[in-house]
């Protein structure tokens, strides 16, 4: 017993080493088809994750507001934002908006964390430079052309505060309290210097914004209280992004998260279709290459079928000839196979590497999966001509016909 | 005689041929279909990417609210409207083709039971004609398609063909929920213009401010604003090409391009471009790019080509080396025969335009039965994902038979050649 085992491991073996050519090019179409359903599967597995981060560069898909007629402080927004896992969190960004007067003439202010406003709003243009302090602001684009204003300019934005009876004065000691002669009415005027770092073209309201720092902002209106909005960016999609709002709107009585959902509506729609896309790809062109596999591995065997007559001549039992081929087939499948996912997983990298620039996440089950499939279709391919030949009277085949 | 070998080749070999053909069928399919669909998924995911609504919009001049501004200082900002005429000129541009979708917009503060409300006209889905120089332009266009993400919760969209009058309106839920209306019911808005009895037809969720409008037709707007023949703003929906280094360039000031770029730029369907055509055409506006959309737009873009540009390269690899690694072996097994040829006295270049007739002839017809196979895949991919057809180029049919070829060059020359470097006794031997 020991003895035929060890003939049947030294055929199987002398095969593949002596009929070297043949193997190689039986070993390289399994390697192909292998390394393509490994590459392929991997980008399948990966796309969601890799494009539902470059759908954040439509920036914010989700805001919290104050859920009454506060506002928000620092506080309960980390709380709410603790909520997202940290890698999924791309970024997000308070604003404060406040009325003010440029030139006499009213505008919006807006007090805002210039650090992370790029992650959620990532199409922000801004020619010039980000303000990197306080005392520097940005200016949006019509609002900057209406005032003439130009990077580097200096401008002061003021503040008049109607002085009543409740008004506490003493937080304001400086400030010099004037009557308007028209109505009676109390004010002080309070102004803010700043200095344009850069100004904002998006092509939607926000070009009719100054932006500030928040310190700029409580320092001009003399008052620190919470924010109107926070905008928050994740990369999560629509029904997991749903699981985590309804989270936050749990926990949290002092604010409430909403979708965008003209970003959160549209990404769905987008990247299903996406995903469908790569989806459909992969086993088109995967079944086509499995079907490629397999007849080139029949015209492999095909060609042995004059060495299959003289076994059978010799008096081989069928059954072992069988057997002997399919072992051949299964040691190349297995081998193709772990050889093309190492190359798939290269293969899947580097494209990853390229289009999203940054590296796939290696699937443990795909290897598996490559060497199985390979294993089987070499197996299947294997067997169609092996019982064609197996099948035929060896004198036939020994004869050429 | 050189016929009659190749006939008698085909007819006596043929199942060796057929398995040749149709592994050269399969890679040409693969390559046919990933081509087409490769060179077409840009303009297909484009579409999709219109679901994200406008990506240019269209106001009056700023400078004509900047001479305003300084005529009437310290008073609240005069609205500036553009003519309702105008409109027509969006279908007139040199990219109108690409022009999915536009719609005006006029809004005007209303109220409605004591509650102030913002009250916006526009189109809906509306059948738009206009006449230009004898030439008729049409479209059916509106907020329909640029307001995907709305959700219908009461009632439905406003159909402006089937409804008579003009009297109808949309609101979002939160003013239906203030107001306590639901769909069918009437409301009546005032202004300092006029009063007008609407009907609900729709409600619907937004998740933005919207939600805390009510959406009429233009023309109610326009009584209620006094603005009669006028709108304030044009949403508009443009398929556009990826922003690269000329756009860049040109969208800082078109005039500084040599002419060569300019005419390329004019002619290239730029988010800049098109604005630029825009506003030639209509002097008293201004076309601005919505950078959330048209930036993300261009990026998601160019990330979907490259992405199928590689997993292509990727499936045109593997046909590739199935197809010639099949041919070298198929070659290799004819040693035989080809050594006796070379040993009744054929040359070497006989030898090798006969191997190679037979077997170029084989893929040639192999990949001509793949092309049509890569087309039905590529039409499948197309129907399944995105519902609408594949547009087969004629670059890649050409391409997928001039790869085809030389694949099949390139996999049999070198089994010939060595092959017939090889002694013809060695090989008959059987010695190798």
């Amino acid at each position: 017993m020991n003895k035929k085992q060890r003939m049947f491991l030294r055929m199987v073996l002398a095969s593949l080493l002596r009929r070297r050519s043949r193997m190689i090019v039986a070993l390289l179409a399994i390697v192909v088809g292998a390394t393509i359903l490994s590459g392929l599967g991997l980008i399948y597995y990966d796309v969601p994750r890799q494009m539902s981060a470059q759908f954040r560069s439509y920036g914010a898909n989700v805001i919290l507001t104050p859920s009454d007629d506060s506002y928000m402080n620092s506080i309960s927004i980390k709380n709410a934002v603790s909520v997202f896992p940290s890698d999924k969190l791309e970024g997000y960004t308070p604003y404060r908006y406040e009325n003010s007067k440029l030139n006499n003439l009213p505008v919006t202010l807006a007090g805002t964390d210039f650090s992370s406003v790029l992650k959620t709003s990532p199409y922000w243009h801004i020619s010039g430079d980000l303000p990197d302090g306080n005392g520097k602001t940005l200016v949006g684009k019509k609002l900057a052309e209406k005032f003439g204003l130009t990077v580097g300019d200096g401008f002061s934005m003021l503040n008049s505060f109607q002085i009543t009876d409740n008004t506490d004065t003493s937080a304001l000691p400086d400030y010099e309290i004037y009557t308007d002669p028209k109505t009676g009415e109390k004010f002080c005027d309070h102004t803010l210097d700043l200095k344009v770092s850069g100004i904002l073209e998006t092509g939607g309201s926000e070009e009719d914004y100054i932006y500030v720092t928040l310190d700029d902002l409580s320092d001009l209106m003399l008052s620190e209280r919470g924010c109107d909005i926070v905008e928050v960016s994740v990369a999560a999609r629509e029904d997991e992004l749903k699981s985590y709002l309804d989270e936050i709107n749990k926990r949290s009585d002092t604010l409430s998260a909403k979708p965008v959902k003209r970003v959160t509506a549209s990404e769905s729609t987008v990247l299903s279709k996406l995903e469908s896309l790569v989806l459909i790809v992969t086993a088109v062109v995967l079944a086509l290459t499995m079907i490629c596999v397999a007849t080139t591995m029949m015209a492999v065997i095909a060609e042995r079928r004059r060495e299959i007559g003289l076994r059978k001549a010799l008096g081989a039992l069928d059954s072992s000839i069988v057997i002997e081929f399919l072992s051949e087939g299964l040691v190349l499948g297995a081998a193709g196979g772990i050889i093309g996912s190492v190359l798939g997983y290269l293969f899947a990298d580097a494209v990853s590497m390229n289009v999203f620039s940054s590296s796939i996440t290696f699937r443990p089950l795909l290897i598996p999966v490559a060497i199985i499939a390979s294993v089987t279709v070499t197996g299947l391919a294997c067997l169609i001509p092996i019982r064609s030949a197996v099948d035929v009277d060896p004198a036939l085949v020994l004869k050429g016909e | 005689m050189f016929f009659r070998m190749i006939t008698g080749a085909f007819r006596r070999q043929w199942k060796k041929m057929l398995m040749i053909a149709l592994t050269v069928a399969l890679g040409a399919s693969i390559a046919t279909a990933m081509l087409n669909v490769m060179l077409d998924v840009g303009d297909k995911i484009n579409e999709e990417l219109k679901a994200y609504g406008s990506n240019i919009t269209v106001v009056p001049n700023s400078q004509a609210v900047m001479s305003d501004l300084y005529a009437v200082e310290e008073t609240e900002t005069k609205d500036e409207f553009l003519k309702e005429e105008t409109l027509g000129e969006f279908l007139t541009i040199f990219w109108a083709n690409n022009i999915t979708d536009f719609a005006p917009v006029l809004d005007t503060s209303v109220n409605v039971n004591g509650n102030d409300i913002q009250l916006i006209g526009t189109w809906f889905d509306h059948h738009f004609e206009f006449k230009k120089k004898g030439t008729v332009y049409q479209r059916d266009t509106g907020i329909i398609n640029l307001r995907s993400w709305w959700d219908i919760t009461d009632g439905k969209w406003m159909d402006e063909a089937k409804l008579s009058g003009d009297q109808y309106a949309m609101t979002g839920r939160k003013t239906a929920d203030m107001l306590g209306v639901s769909a069918g019911d009437r409301i009546t808005v005032k202004s300092s213009k006029g009063t007008e009895e609407l009907e609900i037809v729709g409600i619907f969720e937004s998740g933005d401010d919207e939600e805390d409008c009510i959406f009429t037709t233009l023309s109610v707007a326009q009584r209620l604003s006094g603005a009669e023949g006028k709108y304030k703003k044009a949403e508009v929906s443009a398929i556009t090409s990826p922003d690269d280094e000329l756009a860049v360039k040109a969208a800082k000031n078109p005039d500084l391009l040599s002419g060569d770029e300019y005419d390329l730029w004019y002619c290239t369907a730029y988010v800049s471009s098109i604005c630029f055509q825009i506003q030639e055409a209509i002097p008293e506006a201004s076309a601005r790019a919505v950078r959330q959309i048209a930036d993300s737009e261009g990026k998601i873009l160019e990330k979907t080509e490259l992405l199928m540009a590689l997993i292509t390269l990727m499936s045109l690899i593997g046909a590739t080396l199935g197809i010639s690694n099949l041919v070298t072996s198929s070659v290799m097994e004819r040693s035989a025969e080809l050594a006796l040829m070379k040993a009744v006295g054929a040359k070497n270049g006989q030898i090798t335009f006969l191997v190679l007739t037979e077997i170029v002839l084989t893929s040639i017809l192999g990949a001509a039965a793949g092309y049509f196979m890569g087309y039905a895949f590529a039409q499948v991919i197309g129907q399944s994902v995105f519902s609408s057809a594949i547009e087969m180029s004629g670059m890649a049919a050409f391409l997928v038979m001039v790869l085809i070829i030389a694949v099949t060059l390139v996999g049999s020359i070198p089994a010939v050649r060595m092959i017939l470097r090889l002694r013809p006794s060695e090989v008959l031997h059987g010695g190798h």
